[in-house]
């Protein structure tokens, strides 16, 4: 061959051969994982060695990093290994599936409902009151994600409720007062207008609110329009109640108003969530519906932004029932919850952990790194005064309000949310209205949500034929699909057939 | 006369080719060299109105970059250098597997006569077309009783039973191989192994070098296999790294996420610089029927 | 008896051979695909044994609009981008082909962009396409201006998925667009002089003389690509998931299945899909294989 004498072949092959060494050498000798140099010595020798996945990385990682040290340290026999996990309800439900579960996981209070009724997780109605875990420490809105229809699965580690923030510096810039917060929805949307800014163009430069930013709870509004999407207690849907419909017309309207492709670009423009480009940071979007944890960005970003928080609007006449000595604001509690999942080796130190993380001190010095009020019922009076959220009593109201609310507890959630999105996003855009994607969807929700139930009779039969692994299926009241049953008799006679 | 240069000589044909051909050549490349571009910059100046290829003021681009590159390498929970590791332990067992098991087998269909030959070629062929979404959920279900969920092992131990393809390459190329050899070997009473071993294998170089350039590129892009059969963090291959990185809650800053995507791409155009022969060989060979 | 037991040698020898694949695909694909045809006839979730329902899970991907969406989102996909494809592919590699000078740089401009990971890609594309900050807004930007027109948002935006994936596609032609050169050079040079003789200026000779003389590979390449295309997958996942949902048009067959196995844990609907994906990919290349019959010309035997 003519090109093997070719000094640019020489040349070439050096290069592969360092290549092809340099890559083995960094197979054989490069980083490892912090976990395979731990192992057991890394307790240690001796303690048992529980793996804890959470899903919070940077400062939230860190804060629970120190819970988990301070753990290791107070005690000898149990060594915690903190690991890190994203898209962590999906990755543990195919890790408990594969049978190679970690002790302790970190989910989101949705994932309670599919983990329970999966049997994916251990029930804590013995298990937790031996570690001194009692479900009245914490505070009331807090304790509906604990527990799914009638049993205990889960530990709040930190609570979250969600409000408006708003821009106090872009209020004053367009005359509105900054210490009045909208009330009712219609004040959102005038001052919403207000603060919507062009270029010459047209372009948007800014807007006041808009609900796709930052779009993690498409499905939360008809709970500020005074209804709800889910009837637990009957397995319904309620996706094309009035209280929806009009909360998604809300949406195509200020969507319509605002230009919809005008919109998309000016979205294309907002900066990822935990970066100084976020549009909440930068003023691109003046109000925004959003967790306690925000304060954190705010500090890290741009500490001098001056902010307002308050209850997220409601449809007016709502609002009165939540003034003082009312039912307290309306709001979403959406949680962080500790669980063991079944198949953990060792479910009585993965409590021991988690107990140790309920204790106040810790819960508190949690909450505070995460800028989130404290889940517990008795909070020190120092978390109160000095914590670093300026609209934590908000949070907080809305944790002890008689109307705050929770993510459907649906095994379907996942799912359900799923083609909720896809219909929001159907809405703003103006492919279909609000009345006729409510429609079609209702009809496929309750289709899931009634055949979810029914496949699970057919799999186990009425309660008290279920022997099996010992953990009894969870009961369901079933009203809802005896009289839904007529549009999904295929289904149901298939499903019976085993 | 007409030189015998080609289809066109004339030379404002040649012209216009040349720039058509320049003109795609420089869209095909300008995504690469915006992504650089966009990697050695300050998110601001990413994330701005104008156009521009050096960061404001020029001189400041290796210090950008340096940054970027190093916040990326050094990302404390997207743990690229891990994640390189991992994908080269995949790569390395892999390929060594692929390369092997699919000349034993090239071979058997090739060099050996037997009856079951043409049906067995034909089943390789027939599993070419089969989707892998088919195999996605039982595989799954399969590692999971051999305990392979959550490890590195789905990724590289099936490339010990050969790959389809690779053995339909490779037995293309053994047929070109002269039969006279073999049978000289074999009438010296060498068996099988031994001429496959120390005649066909090393005439095969260049057709070899295909496979594994192929499959180290496949084990490379592999995103869907990762994505399902891994559950560890520390696991994680670079394409799964890479993915993970953009969307953990959406916090990734563009500049970054260029530095991390220019990682993961600049081995393979590195490799395929000291290799193009190579490469454009195993490629046009796709095409043969 | 010898030569009998000869040809039992023979056969176990050749068993051995081919043994490594014969295991592997018994246990790697036929075996998943046995499994897969049964659980596709059950209720099976992630963390619970597989129930039979019969054909219930193909009655309720009937009556699912999302599944029809992901169908035509598909269908759209791969009827739109082979055939552009196609066309590009062989464009490019006719000219390449003409051996202009610096044919091997122009090549490797096209080619280089097919090295890189998919991955890689959709975030590379996710950024060029970006509506406010992407460089191809920046290019249209200012071009469109004076006809009072603005770019699209792209990926963001419903009506133009389409084209952004058609796009993106194409950035990747330069695998088929190295084929097709490598075929063209085999063809006869005979075949061109004759041609040229009757009279056939380079177009019609393109037309003509090289595209019969290449079919094999084409008819090759567009069932390889359809294959592909109905499986599309690391792109779309990284590029039309956004914390507000996935956009309804950027939602394709195997993202859906994907989601259906592993993010809700119904492997038996998801494995009435990948059934009927599996079908439907047959039926395509059976299809395309039995139609090309009259066209492709094989000129060895």
């Amino acid at each position: 061959m003519p090109d093997r004498s070719d000094p640019w072949s020489l040349t070439r092959r050096a290069a592969l051969g360092a290549l092809g060494v340099g890559a083995a050498g960094f197979a054989l000798f490069g980083p490892s994982a912090p976990k395979s140099a731990g192992g057991a010595g890394g307790g240690g020798a001796g303690r048992i060695v529980l793996d804890y996945w959470e899903k919070w990385t940077r400062h939230e990682g860190d804060a629970m990093e120190r819970v988990v040290a301070a753990f290791n340290a107070s005690q000898d026999r149990i060594h915690v290994r903190y690991l890190v996990v994203s898209d962590i309800g999906q990755k543990s439900m195919v890790a408990i599936a594969g049978g190679r579960p970690p002790d302790i996981i970190g989910l989101y209070a949705f994932n309670v409902p599919p983990y329970a009724e999966a049997n994916a997780v251990i029930g804590l109605d013995e298990l937790a009151p031996k570690f001194g875990v009692r479900m009245e420490n914490y505070a009331p809105g807090v304790r509906q994600v604990m527990r799914h229809v009638g049993k205990w699965w889960a530990v709040v580690n930190t609570a979250g409720s969600v409000a408006l923030y708003y821009n106090k510096v872009l209020y004053r810039e367009v005359g509105l007062d900054p210490e009045r917060p909208p009330r009712t929805i219609e004040e959102l949307e005038e001052h919403s207008r207000r603060l919507v800014k062009r270029t010459s163009s047209g372009a948007l430069e800014r807007v006041g609110f808009v609900h796709r930013e930052p779009g993690w709870w498409s499905w939360l509004w008809a709970y500020h329009f005074g209804g709800r999407i889910y009837d637990e207690t009957r397995g319904l849907a309620l996706i094309d109640s009035p209280e929806n419909v009009r909360a998604m017309a809300w949406i195509a309207r200020s969507n319509e108003e605002l230009g919809v492709k005008a919109l998309a670009k000016l979205g294309d423009g907002f900066g990822s969530y935990f970066t100084p480009e976020n549009p909440f940071l930068t003023g691109k979007v003046g109000m925004i519906v959003q967790g306690p944890w925000i304060a954190n960005l705010v500090d890290a970003f741009k500490p001098d932004l001056d902010y307002g928080v308050a209850p997220f609007p409601v449809a007016s006449g709502m609002e009165r029932a939540g003034g003082e000595g009312g039912a307290g604001p309306v709001g979403l509690i959406d949680t962080d919850v500790l669980v063991i999942p079944r198949g953990a080796r060792h479910p009585e130190a993965a409590m021991e952990f988690i107990a140790f993380t309920q204790r106040q001190d810790m819960t508190e010095l949690l909450a505070r790194a995460h800028c989130k009020p404290s889940p517990l019922m008795e909070v020190s009076e120092a978390f109160q005064k000095t914590h670093p959220n300026r609209g934590i009593a908000v949070h907080r109201a809305i944790l002890a309000s008689e109307r705050a609310f929770i993510a459907p507890p649906t095994p379907v959630w996942q799912r359900l949310k799923d083609e909720f999105d896809g219909m929001v996003l159907r809405i703003a855009s103006g492919s279909v209205s609000a009345a006729a994607g409510c429609a079609d969807l209702q009809k496929r929700a309750q289709g899931m949500i009634d055949d979810a139930a029914r496949t699970r009779r057919a799999r186990y039969g009425t309660l008290s034929q279920h022997g099996g692994t010992g953990v009894p299926p969870v009961s369901f009241t079933r009203g809802a699909s005896h009289r839904r049953d007529a549009c999904a008799t295929d289904a149901e006679n298939s499903g019976g057939s085993l | 006369m007409r030189r015998q240069k080609g289809p066109t000589s004339r030379p404002l044909t040649r012209l216009m080719i040349h720039a058509t051909l320049a003109l795609v050549s420089v869209l095909f490349l300008a995504p690469l060299v915006w992504m650089l571009a966009t990697s050695m910059m300050p998110e601001s100046q990413a994330a701005s109105q104008s156009i521009r290829l050096l960061p404001d003021p020029p001189s400041a681009v290796f210090t950008h970059a340096k940054e970027n590159y190093k916040s990326v390498w050094n990302d404390r929970t997207i743990r690229f250098p891990l994640y390189l590791r991992n994908t080269l332990i995949v790569a390395a067992l892999g390929v060594a597997g692929m390369t092997l098991s699919s000349a034993v087998v090239a071979y058997g269909l090739s060099r050996v006569q037997w009856r079951g030959r043409g049906a067995v070629f034909f089943l390789v062929l027939a599993t070419m077309m089969i989707p892998f979404p088919v195999l996605m959920v039982p595989l799954y279900l399969i590692f999971r009783e051999l305990g392979w969920i959550g490890t590195l092992t789905p990724l590289w131990a099936p490339a010990w039973f050969g790959g389809a393809f690779n053995i339909f390459l490779l037995r293309q190329f053994f047929m070109t191989i002269p039969r006279e050899l073999d049978e000289a070997a074999r009438i010296d009473g060498c068996s099988h192994w031994t001429i496959f071993w120390r005649i066909i294998l090393p005439l095969s170089k260049p057709a070899l070098a295909v496979v594994a350039l192929f499959h180290f590129i496949y084990v490379w892009n592999d995103f869907v296999g990762p994505l399902i059969y891994l559950t560890d963090q520390d696991q994680y291959t670079l394409a799964l790294g890479l993915q993970l990185y953009q969307s953990q809650a959406g916090n990734t800053p563009w500049n970054l996420l260029m530095a991390a995507s220019a990682l993961m791409v600049s081995p393979l155009v590195l490799l395929f610089v000291l290799t193009q022969r190579t490469f454009v060989r195993g490629v046009s060979t796709e095409g043969l029927k | 008896m010898t030569s009998r037991g000869r040809a039992w040698r023979d056969e176990l020898t050749g068993l051995a051979w081919a043994g490594p694949w014969l295991i592997g695909s018994a246990v790697f694909v036929l075996l998943p695909m046995g499994m897969s045809a049964y659980y596709a006839l059950t209720d099976y979730p992630l963390l619970e044994p597989p129930m039979f329902v019969g054909l219930k899970n193909f009655r309720d991907l009937a009556g699912d609009p999302t599944f029809w969406r992901v169908v035509k989102n598909t269908a759209l996909y791969a009827g739109v981008s082979i055939p552009v494809f196609t066309l590009v592919a062989l464009v490019l590699a006719g000219l390449l082909n003409s051996r202009v000078r610096f044919g091997r740089v122009y090549q490797a401009a096209v080619f280089i962009p097919t090295l890189v990971p998919l991955i890689a890609s959709a975030m590379v594309w996710f950024w060029l396409f970006n509506g406010e900050y992407g460089l191809v807004n920046k290019v249209l930007g200012p071009v469109l201006r004076p006809f009072g027109l603005s770019p699209p948002a792209w990926i963001a935006d419903e009506a133009w998925v389409l084209p952004s994936m058609v796009l993106m596609t194409l950035w990747g032609v330069g695998q088929s667009v190295v084929i097709y050169v490598a075929a063209m050079q085999d063809v006869p040079r005979q075949l061109y002089e004759a041609a040229e003789l009757d009279g056939m200026g380079p177009v019609r000779r393109f037309v003509h003389v090289t595209l019969p003389m290449i079919s094999p590979a084409i008819l090759f390449n567009v069932i390889a690509l359809t294959i592909s295309a109905v499986q599309v997958f690391a792109v779309p996942y990284v590029m039309f998931r956004r914390p507000q949902g996935t956009n309804p048009a950027g939602h394709y067959y195997t993202m859906y299945l994907y989601e259906t196995g592993f993010v809700y844990g119904r492997m038996g609907y998801a494995c009435a899909m990948a059934w009927i994906q599996l079908l439907v990919v047959l039926a395509l290349t059976g299809v395309m294989m039995f139609a090309s019959r009259r066209v492709v010309h094989y000129t060895r035997t």
